[in-house]
C-alpha cells in the first residue's frame, strides 16, 4: 500500500489514509482478508500521530471496509466488494475534487465534460492546451 | 463588520489535563514574558506551541519544569505545582531544552547515558541502546565535542528513554539535518504508539511537526491567541477565494471573525474563523461568488493569526 500525504491537500490526513486504502482496493493491490500495516508501523513510516492512523482505521471499520481483529491487527473485510462499492465511491470523490478545481478556475460542469471527452479521445493531446491545474 | 467576539477559542473544557495554568504571569524587568496565560494540555495530546521568537515559549516551558519562578497565577504539571515540587515534577518529564549543552564537558556520552540508568529508576536501558543506535551516537565522544545536531540527538535519547508521562520539547528539530529530523518524527510516532505520553512541542517551524500534532496553541507576547484541537482549527479557520463586483463593500455582517483580508480589483482572499456554510452564504448574499474554500495548515493558520494581530 503506497500512501503519500500532503498538508496542501484539502482533505484531513486521516481521510487521505482512508482514500489510499480505498484506491488500493480499486486497483487490486489490496484484496479482501489482506492485512493492513499496524498502526505503529504506518504512523512511523508516514511520520504521523498514531491516533491519525487509528482514526482512519476506525472510520474504515465503520464503513465496513476493514475489520479490526483484536490482538491480530487490521484486515480488509472479507465481504468487501471493491467494484460495487469502492469504485463508485472513489470516482465520486475524484469527481468532487475535479469540480471544485474547475469552479476555482471559473469553469462549470459542461466545460469539464467537454474537455474530458476531448482529452480522453486524444483530440487535444500534446498540444499544450490540456490543463491539469497542478 | 468584523465580530471580535468570534475570536478563536482558548478554553478546552474540563480536562483531564496533564498540564494546566491559570493567569500565569512572569516579568523580567519591564518585559511581560508571560501575561496571564491559561494553558491547557489534555492528557495524551500532542500539543504544539506556536509563536515568534520572544513570544514566551521557552519561559513557559522552563516554568513548567520548575526552572523559572512564576509571579502570579497557578500551575499544575502532572497534578503538582513545579514551584514547590520541582524535583518530583521533573522526574515525570522528558525535556529537550533550548540550550544544546549536555552533561559535563569532560564526560563521554556513553558515561552520561549510564549515569541516567543509575539515577533514573524508570530508565529503559534496552530502549536507550536502540535509540542510540538509530541516532548513530558515538558513546566514546566527549560531551564538549558534540556538534549541535549530535547534542540534540543525545538530548532526545535522554528525554525519551525513561518513557516519562510528559515530554516537553523546546525546538526539538533545531540543528537536525533533514534525514535526522525525519528519523526523529518516526521515533516520536513509534514512541506515542508504544507509551501513553503527553507531548508539548514548542517551535517556530510548525510545518516540521505538523503531522504529529493534535492540539495547537498560538502564543504572542505572553498570551494565547487561540488554543484548540487541530481538527477544529482545520474545520473552522478557512480561506475563502471569491470574485466580487467592482467597488464591493463586503457583507454588512459576517458570522465569523475575519482574521486576514486581501482585496484585488474584483477578487478577495479572506481568512475567516467561523462556520463554513454560514460564511459562504453571507458572502454570496452580499454579491460575492465564492470560488474556493480551503483549510489552512497549522503553519499558515499561525502566520495568519500572528500577522492579523499585528494589523489590528
Amino acid at each position: 500500500m503506497k500512501i503519500r500525504l500532503s498538508h496542501a491537500d484539502g482533505r484531513p490526513l486521516y481521510v487521505q489514509i482512508m482514500d489510499a486504502v480505498r484506491s488500493g482496493l480499486v486497483r487490486g493491490s489490496l484484496r479482501p482478508e489482506d492485512p493492513l500495516p499496524s498502526v505503529r508501523d504506518l504512523s512511523s513510516s508516514l511520520r504521523v500521530n498514531p491516533r491519525t492512523v487509528s482514526q482512519a482505521y476506525a472510520a474504515l471499520e465503520r464503513d465496513g471496509v476493514v475489520q479490526v481483529r483484536h490482538g491480530k491487527g487490521t484486515f480488509v473485510a472479507p465481504g468487501v466488494r471493491p467494484e460495487e462499492t469502492e469504485r463508485p465511491r472513489l470516482a465520486r470523490e475524484v469527481a468532487r475534487r475535479a469540480l471544485a478545481d474547475a469552479s476555482r478556475n471559473g469553469l462549470g460542469l459542461a466545460d469539464l465534460m467537454t474537455a474530458l471527452r476531448e482529452v480522453e479521445g486524444g483530440g487535444v493531446h500534446g498540444d499544450g492546451s490540456k490543463e491539469d491545474g497542478r | 463588520m468584523t465580530n471580535r467576539a468570534a475570536a478563536l477559542p482558548i478554553d478546552l473544557g474540563n480536562g483531564p489535563f496533564a498540564v494546566s495554568t491559570r493567569g500565569l504571569a512572569r516579568r523580567f524587568g519591564s518585559t511581560r514574558a508571560l501575561d496571564g496565560l491559561d494553558l491547557q494540555v489534555p492528557e495524551g495530546a500532542v500539543y504544539v506551541l506556536v509563536g515568534p521568537n520572544g513570544a514566551g515559549k521557552t519561559t513557559l516551558i522552563r516554568t513548567l519544569m520548575g526552572l523559572v519562578r512564576y509571579q502570579a497565577g497557578t500551575v499544575s504539571v502532572l497534578g503538582r505545582d513545579p514551584a514547590d515540587r520541582g524535583a518530583e515534577v521533573r522526574a515525570g518529564i522528558g525535556y529537550v531544552p533550548e540550550d544544546y549543552r549536555v552533561g559535563y564537558a569532560w564526560m563521554t556520552v556513553g558515561r552520561l547515558l549510564e549515569h541516567q540508568a543509575v539515577y533514573n529508576p524508570s530508565w529503559d536501558a534496552e530502549y536507550a541502546r536502540e535509540l542510540r543506535a538509530r541516532y548513530a551516537i558515538d558513546p566514546g565522544r566527549k560531551c564538549h565535542a558534540l556538534s549541535k545536531g549530535q547534542s540534540r540527538r543525545v538530548q532526545l535519547v535522554l528525554a525519551l528513554a525513561h518513557r516519562p508521562p510528559l515530554l516537553l520539547l523546546d525546538e526539538p528539530t533545531d540543528g537536525l539535518d533533514h534525514v535526522v529530523r525525519d528519523d526523529t518524527l518516526s521515533i516520536l510516532s513509534e514512541h506515542l504508539a508504544d507509551s501513553p505520553t503527553t507531548v508539548v512541542i514548542s517551535t517556530h517551524r510548525v510545518y516540521e511537526v505538523e503531522s504529529l500534532v493534535d492540539h495547537v496553541g498560538v502564543l504572542s507576547e505572553g498570551r494565547l491567541l487561540g488554543q484548540l484541537p487541530r481538527d477544529e482549527l482545520y474545520g473552522g479557520l478557512l480561506r475563502y477565494w471569491a470574485d466580487v463586483p467592482e467597488g464591493w463593500r463586503g457583507p454588512g455582517e459576517l458570522a465569523g471573525w475575519v482574521v486576514k483580508r486581501s482585496h484585488a480589483a474584483r477578487g478577495i482572499e479572506w481568512t475567516v474563523w467561523g462556520d463554513r456554510n454560514a460564511v459562504t452564504r453571507e458572502l454570496s448574499q452580499a454579491g460575492a461568488e465564492v470560488r474556493e474554500v480551503v483549510p489552512l495548515s497549522v503553519d499558515e493558520a499561525a502566520v495568519a493569526l500572528l500577522s492579523g494581530r499585528e494589523a489590528t
